[in-house]
């Protein structure tokens, strides 16, 4: 991942830890920036925000689950579970206490990241497939107490949640959310970047090559697990939280067993990295919008792929998508990526990976 | 004392069937050590199959096996071939998350294929109940139990005295030094994906007389026989058979006296909290491989 160009030395420390390496890399990034905060949300009507709004929250659970599972190699199956906790959590704060978002969110993502830890208790004794199952059982577990919540969680009803709104200035439509969930997620990407560098996030990958080796390297191994299901929950929660103010309704069918096997399908196509994740996630997100947008097109001409038709047809379209990357790119878009920059960097010689 | 007996017959019942399928689960898993997901979806698509021959070509059964078995041996094969195949040699989890996107294939082409609900499968025998002092029981439940009963016979039979269920259970054992003894593994890979899904086929229609032809009840059993594999161990065929009937025991007993309190609904949460009691306590089941990993 931070393979530098040819001629590019490291002189300084400041320069061998920085995130950002190049001049051209840091032009690119502001340019990056300015597109993404002046350009687009002024250009862009409220479908467009609405859309990239959603690919923003997305984006924030799979680096989550990134950090859990393409990092720390425990495959949760639960993740639609933790973002529903976190979106339950705060709207019933704000729905029925009354309180602000910004009080609510802390104590969403506080008891996201508590069940994170309660999940990651069995990882105390099992791993790899195991953990996926018991990820499982959580999220049905979880999906029932809300179901069953009466009042508190309004079941099957949905569960209506207040705006966010800071002193007097509400975050009332897309354009000003667009904003909100854009910044959240530079933090949390910040975050998570920086935190695989750190003496936790290299155990974390010392965890997911062999955990054996890395006890006795002297790694707290379940102390690293669970440290990791607690992050990745956070962020799970945050996404929640974010979802639930923005649409301003939850109801139970946001959060289905198909919402956490989308993510993990979002982080194979990706790759094996934060920035993996992040294509992936945009990558699959937009593939869905295209499907929704061709939908009607698709149903003029072949009438059977109408109504509950669209829903079957992106179904299997994403599992045909994810078998594939697995089977022929299972190191994902991240790995195409570096390919082709090999290509350009050795050309007129044939790239070594691929 | 009667609801008693009428819970755990009823418990007993479903269980029987839980354990075919969970039985499914476990022929692939010691062949090759994948865990299949798709396994809610296969048995969906395995009822609404059936349903189309008998109900929509309307052919009689004898005409609709034939094509039936050929089919499901088919799919089998393919998925095999096509997905489980390529991925040899990666980890097991890429394999695992194959068969979670195969489920989706599958469930979307049910809802694509089959989109209105309402459908039933004509039952073999007149629906009746019967009523032994106190304790009832449909015709329907019974000739499950029965049926279920048949095929574990067939099953082990199969596995104990024909050649390929005993090469299936060499290869369990050890892939090389089957090989070296002339077993064709790859093709026994085949073998137990298609085995599985008659199993699972088996499954999905003796349910579907409980709960008709829908996708959501029927992929919801699947995924239940996760409960019954965790729970039995996932190399062990007896395993998932007592883990089955006592699956369907505390489902059936658990919702019985305590639904009224909870509001409903309790029979689809208990399998999970067991995966989860089972999971901390005896990760390896009751009679899985015990290994010792100490974390």
């Amino acid at each position: 991942m931070l393979k530098k160009p040819c001629g590019t030395f490291d002189e300084t420390y400041e320069k061998d830890t920085s995130l950002i390496r190049t001049p051209f890399r840091w032009t690119m990034l502001i340019l990056f920036f300015v597109i993404m905060f002046f350009v687009f949300p002024f250009v862009a009507d409220n479908y467009f925000l609405d859309v990239a709004n959603n690919i923003g929250i997305t984006v924030i659970a799979v680096v989550g689950l990134q950090i859990l599972t393409g990092y720390t190699g425990l495959i949760s199956l639960g993740h639609a579970a933790f973002m529903a906790v976190g979106a339950y959590t705060s709207s019933m704060l704000s729905a029925h206490l009354g309180w602000p978002v910004w009080v609510t969110m802390p104590l969403a993502m506080a008891s996201s990241g508590l069940l994170g830890l309660l999940v990651a208790i069995p990882a105390l004794r099992i791993r790899g497939f195991y953990i996926a199952v018991s990820t499982i059982a959580f999220h049905y577990i979880i999906i029932w107490l809300i179901l069953h919540g009466g009042d508190l969680t309004m079941g099957t009803s949905g569960l209506t949640a207040n705006e966010i709104a800071v002193g007097d200035f509400v975050f009332d439509n897309e354009f000003k959310m667009y904003y909100l969930i854009m910044a959240i997620n530079i933090i949390i990407i910040f975050f998570a970047c920086n935190m695989i560098r750190t003496k936790f996030g290299r155990a974390m990958i010392a965890v997911r090559d062999n955990d054996l080796a890395a006890e006795f390297m002297g790694i707290n191994v379940f102390r690293t697990k669970i440290l990791a299901f607690f992050i990745s929950s956070i962020c799970a929660g945050i996404a929640g939280v974010l979802l639930a103010h923005y649409q301003g309704l939850i109801i139970l069918e946001q959060f289905t067993l198909m919402d956490s096997i989308w993510m993990l399908g979002m982080l194979i196509i990706g790759g094996p990295t934060i920035i993996g994740a992040i294509f992936g996630a945009i990558f699959l997100r937009v593939l869905a919008q295209i499907v929704l947008f061709m939908a009607p097109a698709i149903g003029d001409v072949f009438p059977a792929f109408s109504g509950s038709a669209v829903g079957a047809f992106t179904l299997i379209f994403f599992g045909v998508v994810i078998i594939l990357f697995l089977v022929y790119e299972p190191r994902g878009m991240a790995h195409r990526w570096q390919i082709i920059l090999s290509t350009f960097r050795l050309w007129p010689f044939k790239t070594p990976l691929g | 004392m009667t609801f008693f007996l009428q819970m755990m017959v009823v418990g007993l019942m479903v269980g029987a069937v839980y354990a075919l399928m969970a039985m499914a689960v476990v022929v692939i898993y010691k062949s090759s050590s994948i865990f299949n997901f798709a396994h809610g979806s296969l048995v969906a698509l395995s009822a609404f199959l059936m349903w189309s021959l008998i109900v929509e070509f309307g052919l009689p059964l004898a005409a609709a096996l034939p094509i039936y078995v050929i089919t499901l041996f088919l799919i089998g094969f393919l998925i095999q071939r096509l997905i489980i195949q390529p991925l040899t040699g990666q980890p097991h989890l890429a394999a695992i998350i194959a068969t979670i996107a195969l489920g989706d294939v599958f469930s979307g082409f049910i809802i694509l294929m089959w989109p209105s609900p309402g459908r039933i499968l004509p039952s073999i025998v007149p629906s009746s109940t019967f009523n032994l002092s106190g304790v009832v029981m449909s015709s329907e439940s019974l000739v499950n139990f029965l049926i279920s009963g048949l095929a574990f016979v067939a099953f082990f039979i199969f596995f104990q005295k024909t050649k390929i269920g005993l090469a299936m259970r060499g290869t369990a054992e050890d892939h090389a030094l089957a090989q070296s003894e002339g077993i064709n593994v790859s093709w026994i890979f085949v073998v137990s994906w298609v085995v599985a899904i008659y199993m699972a086929a088996i499954g999905g229609i003796l349910m579907s007389s409980l709960y008709g032809v829908n996708l959501d009840p029927l992929h919801g059993l699947g995924m239940k026989s996760l409960a019954v594999v965790i729970l039995g161990g996932l190399e062990s065929i007896t395993g998932a058979i007592i883990a089955g009937m006592i699956i369907g025991l505390a489902e059936s007993i658990g919702a019985g006296y305590l639904d009224p309190y909870v509001g409903g609904g309790l029979n689809d949460v208990i399998p999970f909290l067991i995966i989860l009691i089972v999971l901390i306590i005896r990760p390896y089941g009751l009679f899985g491989y015990e290994r010792i990993e100490r974390m």
